[in-house]
């Protein structure tokens, strides 16, 4: 029996991306999450996988709209049509998949729930629950239907599992149990980065946000195909999405003129380059002369001639200091300064004067938490922005 | 730390260069001015001693162009605190790139330890200086508006633009974000996402808009069944009142006829179509009447017309004897047609035939035949033409062979006599062509005498061993040109050189003279003298103070004058000064220029003399004498190639003259071979002449004997015709004797037949009439009898006398034929007659018949009927109208009952009970028309409410939307995150510099006034700090009291104020982490002396804490530093 797994497809949410103010990029990627899903539907198709599996999130809670509900059916149908039924369980962002409140989703699509936790397909039980608040604090697996025996048992779960930074906690599972409660196979969803764990028979697949919307989820734009046969379950991860994530790290520090900088510029780039995908790349740069205006400037100056190549975000930092050496005496003071309790006031001050003027979805960006943060990057930004005035 | 000596080994143009910084003698300053040139390679050795201290930058080198970037290293002899003297290496390795003397990696922390951390860029900021930082810096640091911190802190660092930089980050965070700002980043960007936030919230599906979507849909369609129900229940109630309005009027309909039908016959109703039946009976029983009475009177008439045409008896016995008449022909033709004229015929055949046998007897006498039978002699036409065909192939056959007995002796006649067979002459021609193609020998001579006359005039201006150049090989054209062009250049450039030299040492001399003039000039006195005859007044009146006499006190009154006039002088002398100054430049700048031009002059002479040499061996090489112009090697050169090539066409030009004669003699050898066998004979004369003129005669004999061939051909074929002629002629005469065997003819030759032809041909057509005419007079004779023979037996059957049968038969005939037709006539009559009284009797009985059926059907339709007394049409209209209205209240019925059908009982009553009511209907279908428009309003917002529902799943993503809030928001994250840096940098700075102008106002602010003051003096008298609410202000104090604030000094002020913080900043460093060295790049070539003295002074206090390091091109600064300081070395950049 072949499998496709997926979770976290968040339909409706935007990429999160300066990268597309690039008017051609941002017209190609208006549609991503759905063009990915499609793509998806069109790989289990092609792939003529016995079940297509969805382990929760497949909306989003912040982009509520039953138009998408109705591009999911359309899509599932189509599946459905092509001979591939669709197993789905609803995640922490998936209200509008409510049956009472929305109505069934078709043939062959078969949403698990508490009222109907099992469904069998072929010689396989598919188990999952699906449960309707967004925060859930206590695993699910207790809950879970035992094995069937004589089947292939596979359940789809939502969870953090043991907890992932920068993943709300959500029906938190010991890894340790949920490979202990006699399934074949786990398709796991929530968290966006793709992981695969093995415990002898046993497998758990986690299999990623296929479009990823930010930086923070470059790890994504993955599905994970599943053959279970007579021995252990096998896996193998596909690469899916329309617009992928890299890190670039550049010290320009010992660049002399220009011309090298851009040279570094271009050859650093090019390695972000995937061949028939787009790329947002987040620039780090070390450099005492050029500021992150400066650097932008000339990245994307360099990246009109690499295709596919965009600018998600550019950072220059200064050359860290060397222990022991003679500090300059602005940033010292500085420094000094910034532990005086006058001066912290009146910088708390400025940032909330800021706070509150930002929309309310970005407002905590300026967090009073985050003062020494900003405290650290001013003196940067004061020292480099000196240099490269007069390096200009 | 300290530079000793500095080793450019591998670096720019130096290879093993050296340039060494003596240790000063004790007490004295550390002072090093490194002369040279300008390009002599100051910048490179700099660059070299920071890529030594801090290592070599990446990517492509400025300096790697005599040596590889690999292969660069520098290295330095360096004195280290608490490390003692050092030597270093340095090479571009990326790692371990310090080495020791030995080339053994050296830690890099000794370095940056002794650096005190610096990086490269710190270091060059804080301890190197230019002219150009110099100026900038001064303009900079006037955007600090005198603030101490930030002028201290740029004097520190070396770092001019703090001011700027506050100002572009805070301009950074103003443009993002600012109070009550209309057009920022931030506001702009936020009324964007609210305007995004609508339209999407407008746009989005959520769940309780698609409830609200769906309650709409479901009420309005509850709503549209509401009012299709009501609706339907008032078409109901109109329908009912229709129905019962009908019923109404119905039965007061049937209430009428009732009463009318009561005055009518009683009866069942008539058939349907009664009256037209009733109305057609008695049309028809008229018809058959009138029918009747007019059939019978025809009949009478009818009878007497066969009472007038009765039978004739004799007409039938008539008819046969006409009809066998009418049977007989004569040669095929009825004889009835030809009787009336064959009597008046016969006679005039008769003459014809006996004039026919006279012409017939005249022919036979022309034939000499008198008593023959005609018809022996007669022949048929086909065997006249055979006779004729066959004389004149008789006479076509002899004429044919006598004129091919003609031809042939004439062909023999003009055949003449026979010419010789020609010769095979190919292989002859060849062998001639060969000879012919290698016969030409003059032209050989001509282009060998060419060649020679040639040679010998193209080196009649070379010596005599011009051969001997050529085979030494000549120089390539393009290193004469080359030669020449740089010697042409070169001379130019000299001439210039010399002509731009002697124009500097004029401008020189003058500037040298103009300097004369202005230091002659009283007022042209400078500070400097008014010191010295200020100090020298002091002195003298020391002198004067204590030895108190009159030499003293004139000496005295002498150095007081001296020092009023130079302090007046000083004073009234500002543009002496000026004019001192330019001129003082203006020898300055001469001179450079003069030694400029002299170097370039000295140069282009060096460049002469190296050239010499390869002009001298290029004129031997052209067999010239040395020293001559390089303008005559190319004419030299190119006679001497064309000496050559002369000399190299002659020689080829032998060559072909002898390859000739050998090929000329080989041709003629084969020639003679050729044609002896063929009968030439070079005895016989010119062997070649002989061979061209017989193959020139070669073809006219070929064709010659071709066509005594072709005669002979002819002659045999013509002897041949004449034959075939002569046997044709016989055969022709056989076939005619065959034809003539029968003929009594007395001359049966061909020529005798000729003559015979047009008398036969006569006979045989008189012949062929005559038997014709013969047959027809026959005929015509036999006809005439049997006319004679029918006459007789009509004339017995029409019962005539027989005396009359010697009349004419015709008129008889005729007679027979008239009775007979009319006989006939009137048996047609009678016929035709008894034919119509028959139909006429037939047509009577049928019409009394029907009229008689008539009359029965018109009794059965009214059977059963009242009205009896009346006429039949009558009868039946009123039966009809009588139906009529029993049919109109039948309908009424049902009209009444179908009215009530599919209608409400209980709405039909009331609607009924309300009858007769005029303004019923109009109050219905008003009341319909209110209900049907609620009903299609309510339809309406149903299918539109429908319609959203729709819709709303089908409408178009806004994608675009969410996506364009999505960059909006990271962009905000964004700018608020640098914003926010950007405002808590400047605070933290503007904080920060306070605390430096706090912390170093002690003693660095003494540093820069007492710098400051050195340079300044006695323009200014000192700088001061004013608090104010902003900040700390650095201010200048005036000889007369008055302070100015730094913004407003002048730009060469500020400049000197610049320096005085950059060289009270090195000494605070030299205090505290310890001094490193300092290097200054000319700073002082745009100064005055007054100032450079200045300068250099203040390069001896730096010299005094540390390394003071001065490159400078300028000689008279040198000149000025040993003036100035003292001990201060000297070195020369290397070569």
């Amino acid at each position: 029996m072949r499998l496709l797994v997926s979770a976290d497809i968040h339909l409706g949410s935007p990429i999160r991306s300066v990268a597309l103010r690039n008017p051609e990029l941002g017209d190609r990627l208006k549609q991503a999450g759905r063009d990915t899903f499609v793509e998806i539907v069109d790989l289990a198709i092609a792939e003529q996988v016995d079940v297509f599996l969805l382990a929760g999130d497949i909306f989003d809670n912040g982009y509520p709209d039953l138009k998408s509900r109705a591009f999911l059916i359309t899509q599932l149908a189509r599946a459905s049509e092509a001979g591939v039924p669709t197993v789905l369980i609803r995640g922490n962002h998936d209200a509008l998949l409510d049956h009472n409140a929305h109505g069934d989703l078709g043939a062959n699509i078969h949403l698990l729930d508490k009222g109907a936790p099992t469904v069998d397909i072929g010689d396989a039980a598919f188990h999952g629950l699906s449960f309707d608040t967004a925060h859930v604090s206590k695993s699910f697996l207790p809950d879970y239907p035992g094995p069937v025996p004589g089947k292939r048992n596979i359940g789809l779960m939502h969870t953090s599992l043991d907890g992932a930074p920068g993943h709300d906690p959500y029906a938190p599972c010991a890894e340790g149990d949920l490979m202990a409660h006699g399934f074949d196979l786990w398709c796991l969803g929530h968290i966006h980065a793709p992981f695969e764990r093995v415990d002898g028979p046993v497998l758990a697949v986690m299999p990623g946000i296929p479009q990823p919307r930010h930086f923070g989820e470059r790890q994504g734009g993955t599905v994970t195909l599943v053959s279970l046969g007579d021995g252990a379950p096998e896996f193998e991860r596909r690469a899916v999405g329309r617009l992928g994530f890299s890190e670039c790290s550049l010290d320009l520090s010992a660049c002399s003129d220009q011309q090298e900088v851009l040279r570094n510029l271009r050859d650093g780039l090019l390695t972000a380059q995937v061949p028939g995908r787009d790329v947002a790349v987040r620039l780090h740069v070390t450099s005492d002369r050029h500021g992150t205006e400066f650097v932008t400037e000339l990245a994307s100056e360099v990246l009109d001639s690499i295709d596919g190549v965009f600018l998600d975000k550019v950072k220059s930092v200064p050359t860290p200091h060397q222990p022991g050496a003679e500090t300059d005496d602005l940033v010292r003071l500085m420094r000094e300064e910034l532990v005086e309790e006058g001066f912290r006031q009146a910088a708390l001050q400025q940032l909330e004067e800021l706070r509150f003027s930002m929309p309310s979805e970005i407002a905590d960006e300026l967090h009073e938490d985050s003062l020494d943060a900003f405290l650290e990057e001013a003196i940067a930004e004061v020292s480099l922005a000196l240099h490269a005035r007069t390096s200009q | 730390m300290r530079l000793n000596r500095l080793d450019l080994i591998r670096y720019g143009r130096f290879k093993d260069a050296h340039i060494a910084f003596p240790m000063p003698a004790e007490g004295m300053p550390d002072v090093t001015i490194l002369f040279g040139r300008n390009e002599a390679g100051k910048s490179t050795a700099f660059n070299g001693f920071l890529e030594l201290l801090f290592g070599f930058k990446g990517g492509a080198h400025p300096y790697a162009f005599r040596f590889d970037r690999s292969d660069l290293v520098v290295g330095a002899e360096l004195d280290l605190p608490e490390r003692g003297t050092m030597v270093f290496r340095r090479n571009s390795k990326r790692t371990q790139s310090l080495l020791d003397a030995n080339d053994r990696p050296i830690n890099e922390a000794i370095l940056s330890g002794a650096l005190h951390g610096l990086t490269r860029d710190s270091y060059e900021e804080r301890f190197s200086l230019n002219e150009k930082g110099l100026r900038e810096g001064g303009e900079r640091i006037a955007g600090a508006q005198g603030d101490l911190g930030q002028l201290l802190h740029a004097g520190l660092s070396g770092l001019t633009g703090m001011a700027q930089t506050l100002d572009s980050l805070a301009e950074r965070a103003d443009r993002f974000y600012k109070k009550r700002g209309r057009g920022t980043v931030l506001k702009t960007g936020s009324d964007r996402l609210k305007e995004i936030g609508r339209e999407l919230r407008a746009d989005r599906l959520t769940t309780e808009r698609e409830r609200k979507l769906r309650h709409d849909r479901d009420r309005t369609l509850a709503d549209f069944e509401t009012a299709g129900a009501e609706l339907r229940q008032a078409y109901q109630r109109q329908a009912a009142s229709k129905a019962a309005e009908i019923w109404y009027d119905r039965t007061e309909e049937m209430g009428q006829l009732t009463e009318a039908l009561a005055n009518f016959p009683h009866g069942p109703n008539l058939a349907p179509d009664a009256a037209e039946r009733v109305a057609g009976l008695v049309e028809k029983i008229a018809a058959q009447s009138i029918r009747i009475t007019e059939a019978e009177e025809e009949i009478v008439k009818l009878d007497q017309i066969i009472e007038d045409h009765p039978i004739d008896n004799l007409a039938q016995p008539l008819t046969t004897e006409l009809d066998r008449l009418d049977q007989l022909t004569i040669a095929g033709a009825p004889l009835m047609g030809r009787a009336s004229t064959a009597r008046a015929d016969l006679d005039r055949r008769r003459e014809d035939r006996d004039k026919l046998r006279q012409q017939i007897d005249k022919a036979l006498v022309l034939l000499d035949v008198p008593d023959a039978p005609v018809s022996t002699v007669a022949l048929e036409a086909n065997d006249l033409e055979d006779l004729a065909t066959a004389v004149q192939e008789c006479l076509t056959a002899s004429l044919s062979a006598d004129a091919a007995k003609e031809a042939a002796e004439v062909a023999l006649a003009q055949h003449g006599k026979a010419p010789s067979e020609p010769q095979d002459l190919a292989a002859l021609r060849v062998t001639f062509d060969n000879w012919k193609a290698v016969a030409d020998m003059p032209s050989f001579e001509v282009t060998h005498g060419q060649a020679l006359a040639r040679l010998t005039k193209v080196t009649a201006g070379l010596p005599q061993y011009w051969t001997d150049l050529v085979a030494a090989g000549l120089p390539a054209q393009e290193t004469l040109d080359e030669v020449s062009r740089d010697w042409a250049t070169l001379t130019a450039d000299l001439a210039s050189a010399r002509k731009d030299l002697e124009a500097r040492a004029v401008e020189l001399v003058e500037a040298q003279a103009d300097l004369t003039t202005q230091e002659a000039a009283p007022d042209a006195v400078d500070i400097v003298k008014t010191e010295e005859t200020r100090r020298q007044r002091e002195i003298v009146w020391q002198q004067h103070r204590g030895d108190l006499t009159a030499e003293t006190a004139e000496q005295f009154e002498a150095a007081m004058y001296a020092d009023d006039s130079a302090r007046a002088h000083y004073l009234t002398g500002a543009e002496a000064r000026q004019r001192l100054l330019a001129a003082q430049g203006k020898v300055r700048s001469t001179e450079v220029r003069h030694q400029t031009a002299k170097t370039r002059h000295d140069d282009l002479i060096a460049q002469h003399d190296r050239l010499s040499e390869p002009c001298s061996r290029l004129a031997l090489a052209l067999g010239l004498k040395e020293g001559t112009p390089t303008s005559a090697f190319n004419a030299r050169q190119q006679a001497l190639t064309s000496a050559a090539e002369a000399a190299a066409d002659l020689s080829n030009a032998e060559k072909a003259l002898k390859d000739r004669l050998v090929q000329q003699k080989g041709a003629r050898d084969a020639l003679t071979a050729a044609a002896r066998p063929l009968g030439y004979d070079p005895a016989q004369g010119d062997l070649p002449t002989q061979i061209q003129r017989a193959l020139t005669l070669e073809d006219n004999d070929r064709n010659a004997w071709a066509k005594w061939q072709d005669g002979e051909k002819t002659i045999a074929e013509l002897d041949n015709k004449v034959e075939q002629a002569r046997d044709d002629f016989e055969t022709a005469l056989k076939k005619l004797e065959l034809l003539t065997a029968t003929l009594p003819l007395p001359d049966c030759s061909h020529e005798g037949i000729r003559a015979a032809l047009p008398h036969l041909r006569s006979l045989q057509q008189l012949y062929e009439e005559y038997k014709k005419l013969s047959v027809r007079i026959g005929a015509l004779e036999q006809a005439l009898a049997v006319l004679a023979d029918s006459a007789e037996r009509l004339t017995r059957v029409l019962g005539e006398p027989e005396n009359e049968a010697g009349a004419d038969p015709i008129h008889i005939i005729d007679r027979a034929r008239s009775r007979q037709t009319l006989a006939t006539r009137a048996d047609e009559k009678r016929a035709e007659a008894i034919l119509q009284r028959d139909r006429l009797d037939r047509s009577r009985r049928r019409a009394e018949t029907e009229r008689q059926d008539a009359n029965a059907d018109l009794e059965a339709s009214f059977e059963g009927q009242g009205g009896q007394n009346l006429m039949p049409r009558d009868r039946v209209e009123k039966l009809v109208e009588r139906d009529r209205l029993r049919t109109e209240k039948a309908t009424a019925e049902r009209d009444r009952q179908k009215a009530c059908e599919g209608i409400d009982a209980d709405l039909f009553a009331e609607e009924l009970d309300r009858m007769p009511d005029a303004t019923r209907a109009t109050e219905l279908e008003q009341a319909l028309q209110d209900v049907q428009l609620t009903r299609d309003s309510a339809r309406d917002a149903q299918r539109e409410a429908d319609r959203l529902y729709r819709e709303a799943f089908q409408a178009a993503d806004r994608s675009d939307l969410a996506t364009e809030q999505a960059i909006l928001l990271e962009e905000l994250r964004s700018g608020a995150r640098q914003a926010a840096v950007a405002r808590l940098g400047v605070l933290a700075a503007r904080g920060a510099l306070r605390r430096l102008a706090a912390e170093r106002r002690g003693s660095m602010l003494r540093d820069v006034e007492q710098a400051f003051l050195t340079m300044t003096t006695p323009a200014w008298t000192g700088v001061d700090v004013w608090t104010q609410t902003e900040g700390e202000r650095l201010v200048g104090i005036q000889p007369d009291g008055n302070t100015v604030p730094v913004e407003e000094m002048s730009t060469g002020t500020m400049g000197q104020l610049y320096f005085a913080l950059r060289l009270a900043g090195n000494r605070s460093f030299a205090r505290e982490p310890g001094p490193l060295p300092m290097v200054l790049d000319d700073i002082m070539e745009t100064f005055d002396d007054v100032r450079a003295r200045a300068a250099l002074q203040l390069c001896a206090e730096i010299g005094a804490t540390g390394q003071a390091i001065l490159f400078t091109h300028h000689a008279h600064l040198v000149e000025l530093a040993k003036d100035c300081i003292e001990g201060v070395a000297i070195v020369n950049m290397p070569d």
